[in-house]
C-alpha cells in the first residue's frame, strides 16, 4: 500500500518566555493510505502539534513531512491552504462550527473557499448530512444541537472536498460515553468503507485500541513505542 | 471564492453587527457629506463666477489704456519722470486708434468706454454711482443687449440714461411689489412700477472746479468745488444681475458717449490721476474694450497693442488669478471634509479590528477547512467596501440635502438683507463630484480596511481555535 504521510525527523520548538520548548524532538513515522492512526499520550506529548502540522496549520521547525510526497515544510501559505482545503480534513473537540453559520452552511464552507457553485455545494452538503443521519438538523445552528450532531456536522464538513485524509483531534473529548462510541464508530465506518485515512489524537486508549490498526504512543515530543493492532485490510 | 460569495459573506458578518456597522456607516456618511456640501459650496462659487466672465464675453475681452504707468517711480517721488516717459509714449485713446485696433482681423468689436463718479437723484432719495459713457452701437452686444426694462439708447447725443439694478436698490427702489417678500425690504424700499420708472427725469449731479472759489473771489467758506445738475430721461433698467456679478460690470448707470462728454465734470480720484487725465476729457477715451473672435487670439493681440504702446489688461489674467483664489478656497473647504473622512476611516479601523478580535475563532475554523490568507482578506476588505460604498452613497444624498437646505437659508438671509440679485445657487454638484466622492469613500474604506483585512489575513489559526 502506497505511503500517504511521511514524517522524517520532525522538530518543532516553541519559545515560551526565554526558554525554548520542544513540541516534537525527532518524529519520524509513516502512514499508508487507508490506515487508521491512534496518536495517544500525555498532555503535551506533541500529539495534537504533529497533527496540526499534518494539517498544514502548524509549520515544522525542522525535519520532513511529507504527503502524498509533498513537503509541506516547502510550502507557501496559499500552498498550505489548499492542503487544508483538498488534502485533509480535520475536527476537533470543541467541534470549531461556525455558530452563526446553519449546519448546512458550516459543511458548504470548505467547497466555498474551492470555489464551488452554491448549487453544488448545497446538494454537497445535503448529501453528506443525510450520511451523518442529520437530514433534520439541516437547518439548525450549531448552539440548537446537541454535541454528538454538532461533531456529526464538524465531520461532514471535513468530508466537503472529498480529502485523502481525515485528522481527528481528540473528537470524543467533548462527548458523553455513549455519543462518544457513536462517533468513533462512525470514524470507524469511514476508514472501512471509504478506505479513508485517519489519524486521530485521544486519551481514550481503549477506544484507539479498538478501532485503530496502530496506534502511536508520544512522550515529550517523541514517538516512544508504536503498537501494531491489526492489519490494514 | 466567487464576488458574489465575498459580498453575501460580508453583508452577513456586517448584519451580524447591526449597531456597530451602522454607527461607523454613519461616521462615513457624515464625512463624505460633509466633503460634498463643501465641495460643492467651492464649485458653485466657481461656477457662478466663470458663468459671470461667459455671459459678458470677459473672457476674450482686453482693456486698453492709454498709457504704461509708470507706478514705481511715480511712487518713489520721481513724478517728473514718469511723466515724462508717459509724454514720450503717451498713444491717446481716440477715434484713429479705436479705427486701428477695430482694423485687426481677429478683433470682434472694440467700443470705448467713459467712466466717472457722479451723484444721483431721483423722487428725493440721492446715492453715489459712476457714470459709465457708451457709444449708442453697443446696443448690438453683450451685455447690453439684453435689457431688464425699456431700450437702450437711441442715439449717442440722446439725453438717455439706463440705470441698473444697482443703482436701484442704492435708491432703496425696488420695482418688483411682491419682491423679496420679507418685511425689512417692504420697510426700506419703496415699491415704483416700472412703467412709471422708464420715461422719468432723473437728475445726474457732478462737481466742477470752481476757479472763482479756489480763487477766493467768492468766499463762501466751502471748498473750490460746485455742483452741476444734469438731467436725463430714464431709457431702460438693466436686467437682475447675474449671480457674482460685481458691480463694476453690472453697477452704475449708462449714458450714450456723446451726451457723457457734455456732461460737465471734474475727475480728481487722486493727485495722480489729475496730472495723468488732464486733457482726456477732449483728447480721447479713458478705455477701449477689445473683443477678441477666438480666445486663442488674447495673446497674440495683446502683444501687438502693448508694441503700439497701449497698455493691455485682460480680464482673463484676472480670473486666473480668481481661480487660482478659489482653488484655494476649495482646497480649504475640501480640507474640513478629508478631515471628517480621516474621522471617518479611523471608525472603519476600529470597527474592522474589533471584529477581526471577536472573529479571531471563526477566521481560525475558516483557515482550517480550507481559506487562504488572501481569501481572508478579501472577506474583511469587502466588509470595509460596502461600509465605504454604503457609506458614499448616503454621504453624497447628505451632502446634497445639507446643500439646498444651506442654500435655502442662504437665500432666505441675503433677501432678508435687501438683495436685489436674482436667486443664487450657491452649490453647485456636478457629476464628477458625485463620482468621485463615491469613489474616494470607497478609495479610504479599502485603505482603512487594508490593515486589519492583512492583520486577519495572518492571523494563525493554531492560536486562532485556541482563542475563546
Amino acid at each position: 500500500m502506497a505511503v500517504l504521510i511521511e514524517a522524517i525527523d520532525l522538530y518543532k520548538q516553541y519559545r515560551k518566555g526565554e526558554t525554548a520548548v520542544a513540541a516534537l524532538a525527532g518524529v519520524t513515522f509513516a502512514v499508508k493510505a487507508g490506515e487508521f492512526i491512534s496518536l495517544v499520550g500525555r498532555s503535551g506529548s506533541g500529539k495534537s502539534t504533529l497533527l496540526n502540522i499534518i494539517g498544514g496549520l502548524d509549520s515544522a521547525t525542522s525535519g520532513q513531512i511529507k504527503v502524498r510526497g509533498c513537503d509541506l515544510t516547502a510550502m507557501d501559505r496559499e500552498s498550505l491552504a489548499l492542503h487544508r482545503r483538498n488534502v485533509v480534513g480535520m475536527i476537533f473537540q470543541s467541534f470549531n462550527l461556525i455558530p452563526s453559520r446553519t449546519a448546512v452552511e458550516n459543511v458548504e464552507l470548505p467547497m466555498v473557499f474551492a470555489g464551488a457553485s452554491r448549487a453544488q455545494r448545497r446538494r454537497r452538503a445535503e448529501e453528506l448530512l443525510d450520511l451523518m443521519g442529520l437530514a433534520l438538523r439541516k437547518h439548525h445552528r450549531p448552539a440548537e444541537l446537541s454535541g454528538g450532531e454538532a461533531q456529526r456536522v464538524a465531520i461532514a464538513r471535513a468530508l466537503a472536498n472529498r480529502p485523502a485524509i481525515l485528522l481527528a483531534d481528540e473528537p470524543t473529548g467533548n462527548l458523553d460515553s455513549r455519543t462518544a462510541v457513536e462517533i468513533l464508530d462512525l470514524l470507524l465506518q469511514l476508514n472501512q468503507e471509504r478506505r479513508l485515512t485517519i489519524l486521530m489524537v485521544t486519551h481514550d486508549e481503549p477506544a484507539a485500541a479498538r478501532l485503530s490498526h496502530r496506534m502511536l504512543h508520544m512522550l515529550d515530543g517523541e514517538i516512544v513505542q508504536q503498537q501494531e493492532l491489526r492489519r490494514t485490510t | 471564492m466567487s464576488l458574489f460569495d465575498l459580498l453575501r459573506f460580508s453583508l452577513e458578518n456586517l448584519r451580524r453587527t447591526k449597531l456597530r456597522t451602522l454607527l461607523t456607516t454613519l461616521g462615513v456618511i457624515i464625512g463624505i457629506g460633509a466633503l460634498v456640501s463643501m465641495v460643492s459650496f467651492g464649485a458653485g462659487l466657481q461656477r457662478n463666477v466663470t458663468e459671470t466672465f461667459a455671459a459678458n464675453d470677459l473672457f476674450t475681452t482686453l482693456r486698453v489704456f492709454p498709457v504704461k504707468m509708470k507706478i514705481e517711480e511715480a511712487l518713489s517721488g520721481n513724478l517728473a519722470g514718469a511723466m515724462d516717459g508717459m509724454q514720450q509714449k503717451t498713444r491717446a485713446l481716440d477715434d484713429s486708434a479705436l479705427a486701428l485696433i477695430a482694423a485687426m482681423p481677429e478683433v470682434a468689436i472694440v467700443f470705448p468706454e467713459n467712466t466717472f463718479p457722479v451723484r444721483v437723484r431721483f423722487l428725493g432719495r440721492e446715492t453715489n454711482t459712476t457714470l459709465r459713457c457708451l457709444p449708442a452701437a453697443m446696443g448690438a452686444y453683450k451685455p447690453y443687449d439684453k435689457m431688464g426694462w425699456g431700450a437702450f439708447f437711441t442715439s449717442d447725443s440722446a439725453h438717455e440714461v439706463i440705470l441698473s439694478y444697482y443703482t436701484l436698490g442704492q435708491l432703496h427702489l425696488s420695482l418688483d411689489p411682491a419682491e423679496k417678500d420679507s418685511a425689512e425690504t417692504r420697510r426700506t424700499h419703496r415699491h415704483i412700477p416700472v412703467d412709471s420708472l422708464i420715461g422719468a427725469e432723473i437728475e445726474v449731479i457732478t462737481s466742477v472746479f470752481d476757479l472763482g472759489q479756489a480763487l477766493g473771489l467768492s468766499s463762501n467758506g466751502q471748498a473750490p468745488f460746485s455742483e452741476r445738475v444734469t438731467r436725463l430721461r430714464i431709457a431702460g433698467i438693466r436686467p437682475k444681475p447675474h449671480a457674482f456679478s460685481s458691480p463694476q460690470t453690472e453697477g452704475g448707470i449708462l449714458a450714450p458717449m456723446v451726451t457723457g462728454k457734455k456732461i460737465p465734470r471734474f475727475v480728481f480720484t487722486s493727485m495722480w490721476n489729475m496730472l495723468s487725465r488732464r486733457n482726456q476729457a477732449t483728447e480721447g477715451y479713458d478705455v477701449l474694450y477689445v473683443r477678441l473672435k477666438k480666445l486663442s487670439d488674447l495673446g497674440p493681440v495683446r502683444k501687438r497693442l502693448q508694441a503700439l504702446n497701449f497698455s493691455v489688461f485682460a480680464l482673463a489674467d484676472q480670473f486666473d488669478e480668481i481661480r487660482r483664489g478659489f482653488l484655494m478656497i476649495d482646497m480649504a473647504l475640501g480640507a474640513v471634509g478629508a478631515i471628517a473622512l480621516i474621522v471617518a476611516s479611523l471608525g472603519i479601523i476600529n470597527t474592522m479590528v474589533m471584529s477581526i478580535l471577536e472573529r479571531t475563532r471563526e477566521i481560525g475554523v475558516m483557515k482550517a477547512v480550507g481559506a487562504s490568507g488572501r481569501q481572508i482578506q478579501s472577506i474583511f476588505f469587502f466588509e470595509a467596501g460596502v461600509i465605504g460604498v454604503l457609506g458614499g452613497c448616503l454621504g453624497v444624498a447628505l451632502g446634497w440635502l445639507v446643500s439646498r437646505l444651506a442654500n435655502w437659508i442662504a437665500n432666505i438671509w441675503m433677501a432678508r438683507q435687501g438683495g436685489a440679485g436674482a436667486e443664487i445657487d450657491f452649490f453647485y454638484l456636478p457629476i464628477w463630484l458625485i463620482v468621485g466622492a463615491l469613489l474616494f469613500s470607497l478609495l479610504v474604506s479599502l485603505l482603512a480596511g487594508w490593515y486589519p483585512a492583512a492583520r486577519a489575513s495572518r492571523i494563525n489559526p493554531v492560536e486562532a481555535l485556541r482563542h475563546d
